[in-house]
């Protein structure tokens, strides 16, 4: 009990810092074990349990849906929540802390991509679990990793280059474009672009060059913005990169043999859970070290103050060409995955609104930050669906939320903080503790 | 902190003994609405809204849906998908697979319908679009139906009913280029006016852009091109627009819409210039008879205005989902099963007897009904002026 005292000194007097210090010594790895058994649990008993609890069925969101259309069920909803995910990941997290740890431990002798793609794969476990009960969450999941993407790369601009873009969505909608033809053009029979010219086989394997592609089409499309804009300072990116959005809708609007106005459809359904989630970790992984490698120190030495870094032998119109070109290469991707996630696109998907929707999820999630890019497009996609029964209050409840944070932390929740995989992944055991 | 505890578990227990559905599991049918309530359409989601609640209405006062000699209670589910593609994929999906709706009406515009069917489509769940008249909404899609006629039957119309009507041999053509509906039916009317009357009877093919406001220099060209009318498919405050500078610019022939101008607001905006001008839509509801008329005056009198095409056709989308429901004979409570049965009883479908006419459901899930022309009257009424059928 003695140790409790010193726990509760430290992680504060609330209840919810001595939770905190309660689970201070999970590893990730004991954590993501938790999480496991807690989906398994729900896919084995959930609908069990759910209709033990007087549940309609098992709640898709955590019950926050439920919650909010049906206000009686609001404790039957916590019950299933608590019992299916609360219990078993504070339990298992708890329980493994000590193997956990120690198996950490272990792994940091071992190459960092051993740990690494262990781990990846138990959140990969997670995931697919997690989607495989309903078909709704799985398309979510997919939408929210691919908006972790596109606010990632917009952050690269936006937060760590200290630029304001407005052309993303235009960089998507390029990715998309490039991506969609080819797939479309080669492997589905389409009234646009008449028979499949590939044999369908060859799809999945064709389907990441065309991606690529799409990646390669937005970079050239920002190369066109960057040329001019990078000659100039302050706030004329703003201004040509928002022109370059209205110019790349009207060039897809005009541009019949892409369908126009009517946009394309039928995009062969390659971008299931497994791709989404292997090219979300390549872009969070290639970007993480972009940003902490030489050239991203010298990309915030030119946010911080351009005239220094210049002094410093830092090339600055180098740089930000190419950390917006990045930026745009990903966009692209993230593009062409959007496309054939949701298997159609038209022009007027890549508008204002879009552009309003990423930079909500940026900002809300806190500038030049992995993690805060990560936090930012996950709240803002899963606020958008758990609030649906709020109808219009919805959009009365998410931009209060984002006043909220621009007052309280002006830069976002998790802004200007590194993302570092071995710090993540390490052993949590105090060193005391090892005497 | 354990007393709280005790407190909080208290509560979930007296919480969960009184919560509703703990106890019974009735029997209800539930039909899902995916609808524009946000976004760039408000009206049109409210339009679609508002006809579900009054449908609703009448199923409680019928005390239920009657299939196969059961009473099933019924549930209406609104979701709304933001005038965005994504969105409506979502929440078709949510529709589907969380509320496990029977049939889904909606959504309206082509750019969302296309996305919503591909997924009602794959997970087998019937749809009825009322209001997209995008061909690729149900090209091979089985479970996808739709409400309203297409523009490749739209633009004849039109061509023919001027022909007969005024005997004009010049036609001009204002479209807004980057909005598919009016692109797509720009382009089937000049083909269908080709046809009557040969090629380069079109002598003005202009276009714009959305959000365009100065229509001058393309009202001039077609002026000066001798046109002897004007066909331009937009929306009600493009029209307004257009039809006013037109008549300042001294074009003297009549102007022709289509469907997109069956909204209330084309006449508030457009106001007398827009008076005796002729377009083709769905219904008419001045003038109107038996059952639309008694649609009509219900809506009017609980939301306060007259209800436009989109209402009249969410309506009738409606009724054919519970025609396809009542027709199944018997529902087994095995979903899957089901949502087959109601789909391939829309299919059989004939001769249904809408407020917006009489439709047969094609193979491709397209109904086959007649057009009205409406001429707006000297009181900035939609009149019924005559009726064309495929």
């Amino acid at each position: 009990m003695a140790n409790d005292t010193s726990v509760s000194a430290k992680g504060g007097s609330t209840r919810f810092g001595r939770l905190r210090a309660y689970v201070a010594d999970v590893p990730l790895l004991a954590w993501l074990l938790g999480g496991l058994v807690a989906v398994l649990l729900e896919q084995t008993v959930g609908d069990t349990l759910a209709d033990l609890v007087g549940l309609p069925k098992v709640p898709v969101l955590f019950g926050c849906m439920i919650m909010l259309k049906e206000p009686t069920l609001i404790p039957s909803a916590l019950i299933f929540v608590a019992l299916v995910y609360g219990a078993p990941i504070l339990l298992l997290g708890k329980l493994m802390a000590r193997p956990g740890n120690w198996m950490a431990d272990r792994m940091t002798s071992w190459p960092i991509a051993i740990p690494v793609v262990l781990h990846l794969v138990l959140l990969y476990a997670i995931m697919h679990f997690w989607a495989d009960v309903s078909l709704y969450r799985m398309l979510t999941l997919r939408l929210t990793l691919i908006a972790i993407m596109l606010t990632l790369s917009l952050n690269l601009i936006n937060g760590y280059m200290g630029e304001f873009s407005c052309s993303h969505p235009g960089f998507m909608a390029l990715g998309a474009y490039a991506a969609s033809a080819v797939m479309v053009l080669f492997f589905v029979n389409d009234r646009l672009f008449g028979e499949a010219l590939l044999p369908e086989y060859l799809g999945p394997f064709i389907f990441p060059a065309a991606l690529v592609l799409g990646g390669i089409v937005a970079a050239l499309g920002a190369l066109l913005i960057a040329i001019p804009s990078f000659k100039t300072r302050g706030d004329y990116l703003a201004i040509i990169s928002l022109a370059f959005l209205f110019i790349v809708k009207s060039l897809f609007e005009n541009l019949q043999f892409l369908g126009g106005a009517r946009g394309i459809k039928g995009q062969p359904d390659y971008a299931d859970l497994p791709t989404v989630f292997c090219w979300t970790v390549l872009c969070i992984w290639i970007i993480n070290n972009f940003v902490r490698s030489t050239m991203g120190k010298a990309l915030n030495a030119v946010r911080d103050d351009e005239m220094a870094a210049e002094a410093m032998t830092v090339n600055t119109r180098f740089t930000k060409m190419v950390a917006f070109l990045f930026a745009a290469f990903w966009a692209g991707i993230a593009g062409g995955l959007f496309a054939h996630t949701v298997r159609f696109i038209n022009p007027g998907t890549f508008d204002l609104k879009r552009l309003a929707e990423l930079l909500a999820m940026v900002y809300f999630g806190g500038l030049n930050s992995v993690y805060g890019s990560i936090v930012g497009a996950v709240s803002i996609n899963l606020l958008g669906e758990m609030l649906r029964p709020l109808a219009l209050y919805k959009w009365i409840v998410i931009p209060l939320l984002l006043i909220l944070v621009m007052i309280y932390r002006p830069t976002g929740l998790v802004a200007f903080k590194e993302f570092d995989v071995r710090k993540l992944i390490q052993s949590k055991r105090k060193p005391e503790d090892e005497v | 902190m354990r007393k709280g505890l005790l407190l909080v578990v208290a509560i979930l227990v007296v919480g969960l003994a009184l919560s509703p559905c703990a106890w019974a599991k009735s029997k209800t049918i539930k039909v899902g609405i995916n609808a524009p309530i946000t976004g760039d359409i408000p009206k049109v989601g409210e339009g679609s809204k508002y006809a579900a609640e009054m449908w609703l209405e009448d199923i409680k006062a019928a005390g239920g849906l009657q299939v196969g000699g059961e009473k099933y209670m019924v549930e209406i589910i609104v979701e709304d998908n933001e005038s965005k593609p994504e969105s409506a994929a979502k929440a078709a999906t949510k529709l589907i697979t969380e509320d496990e709706v029977l049939a889904i009406v909606g959504p309206q515009a082509s750019s969302q319908a296309i996305p919503a069917g591909e997924m009602a489509n794959n997970y087998g769940t019937p749809m009825i679009s009322p209001w997209s008249t995008n061909p690729d909404t149900t090209k091979d899609r089985p479970f996808v139906f739709r409400g309203c006629f297409l523009d490749p039957f739209q633009g004849p119309v039109v061509a023919n009913f001027i022909k007969d009507e005024f005997g004009f041999k010049k036609a001009a053509v204002l479209y807004d280029i980057a909005s598919d509906y009016p692109k797509g039916l720009a382009e089937v009317f000049k083909e269908a006016w080709e046809n009557i009357n040969g090629p380069g009877s079109v002598v003005a093919f202009e276009s714009f852009t959305t959000k365009d406001a100065d229509f001058s220099s393309q009202l001039t060209n077609i002026i000066s091109s001798g046109a002897q009318f004007l066909f331009t498919p937009q929306y009600y405050n493009e029209v307004a627009l257009i039809v006013q500078q037109a008549q300042e610019l001294g074009f003297k022939g009549p102007i022709v819409g289509s469907d997109s101008w069956g909204s209330a607001e084309t006449v508030k905006l457009c106001g007398e210039a827009c008076y005796g001008l002729f377009f083709s839509t769905h219904y008419a509801a001045a003038g109107a008879t038996g059952a639309t008329k008694e649609f009509i005056e219900r809506y009017e009198k609980k939301y306060g205005y007259t209800p436009d095409d989109v209402g009249a056709l969410t309506w009738d989308a409606l009724r054919l989902v519970q025609k396809a429901i009542e027709d199944t004979g018997k529902l087994t409570g095995n979903l899957k099963n089901d949502r087959v049965a109601v789909k391939d009883a829309l299919a059989k479908i004939k001769e249904f007897d809408g407020i917006t006419g009489k439709m047969t459901f094609t193979p491709e899930g397209d109904p086959i009904k007649c057009a009205v022309v409406v001429r707006i009257s000297e009181k900035g009424e939609f009149e019924f002026y005559k009726s064309a059928c495929p």
